[in-house]
């Protein structure tokens, strides 16, 4: 017998999105994925900015790892929820673990929600955790080229943050490249040059963050 | 999520299950062959083939509305043929992974 089928292999996981989505959205909630590779300043990112904004905004954290708690540590000394996913072997989250990390948290409150993916520019991309927006990192520290080679995270990507900017004068990181390839994968791409180290550029990161989450608040009263 | 499919016709046993892939779906064609042949081993669908068809990229130029593509993703740098534009071409084809058409009985 032969039958006809239209089912999207990833439809389980795009399910389940939706409903991350809508038990966020319900509660004003913006959910962020950063995504990079391993090392870029993820958690970095996230230690200074839940400690900068901690008088602005109530934030939460989902932190993904294929081992250890060591992430979620470091950012709970902050004074942010945070809740530890190991993924033991696991490339990338996905939204059914992100449902119920979820269930662990106090959502009372919460204005944002970072979902720290684990460190990979390739499979966290494909898998929609039920995020309003996906993060792209990316260190000087490694190849200007990154754009290049993983276009699709950047594409799709509503922001891009270029992490340890102090390292400059120390590689051969070329800003105009990096720059160059990320827009034209996307020209809406709003990109941050920041060293979470120094703390320079971090306020306009801050802006971004403030417009999209009144920009979250709008979209439900609107 | 074939087993669904055929169950609700009343078969027992899979014999093709064709997998439509867009170009920037990033799937492995060995890789998803090698774990479909480790899932139905031992199985009433030991002998279900799995057909892998690639589609190709399309992008629509959000300037000037040509259409135009490629096999990979390096379409998605590639100016556009109508106008030029370097930027902003939307994917109208690539990224999906479709389970398309199944042989059952």
């Amino acid at each position: 017998m032969q039958i006809p089928v239209i089912r999207n292999v990833l439809e389980a996981n795009e399910k389940m999105a939706d409903k991350v989505r809508e038990r966020l959205s319900g509660r004003d909630i913006l959910a962020l994925n950063l995504i990079s590779s391993p090392g870029a300043g993820k958690t970095s990112l996230l230690e200074r900015t839940l400690r900068d904004l901690a008088g602005k905004f109530r934030m939460a954290v989902i932190e993904g790892d294929l081992q250890t708690s060591n992430d979620a540590e470091r950012v709970a000394a902050t004074g942010a929820q945070a809740v530890q996913i190991n993924t033991e072997g696991g490339c990338h989250l996905n939204s059914d673990m992100v449902s119920r990390a979820l269930d662990k948290l106090s959502l009372d409150g919460v204005d944002i929600l970072f979902i720290e993916n684990v460190g990979n520019l390739v499979c966290p991309v494909e898998f929609d955790c039920g995020e309003d927006a996906k993060i792209a990192l990316l260190s000087v520290a490694e190849g200007d080229d990154k754009p290049e080679k993983y276009p699709l995270l950047f594409n799709l990507a509503k922001a891009m943050v270029l992490n340890k900017i102090d390292l400059l004068p120390h590689v051969d990181f070329d800003r105009a490249r990096a720059r160059a390839f990320a827009v034209k994968l996307n020209r809406s791409l709003e990109i941050f040059e920041l060293s979470c180290r120094s703390g320079e550029g971090l306020e306009a990161w801050y802006r971004w963050l403030e417009k999209a989450r009144a920009g979250k608040m709008r979209g439900r009263t609107g | 999520m074939a087993e669904e499919e055929i169950a609700r016709r009343d078969c027992t046993r899979l014999l093709a299950a064709r997998v439509e892939y867009g170009a920037l779906a990033g799937l492995m064609p060995e890789a998803l062959h090698c774990c479909f042949e480790a899932i139905i081993r031992g199985t009433a669908h030991e002998q279900a083939r799995l057909e892998l068809v690639c589609l190709p990229v399309r992008l629509r130029c959000p300037f000037c509305g040509a259409i135009f593509g490629g096999d990979s993703q390096d379409a998605l740098a590639t100016p556009c043929p109508g106008c030029g534009e370097l930027f902003g071409h939307i994917v109208e084809q690539g990224k999906e992974m479709i389970l398309s058409r199944l042989e059952a009985l």
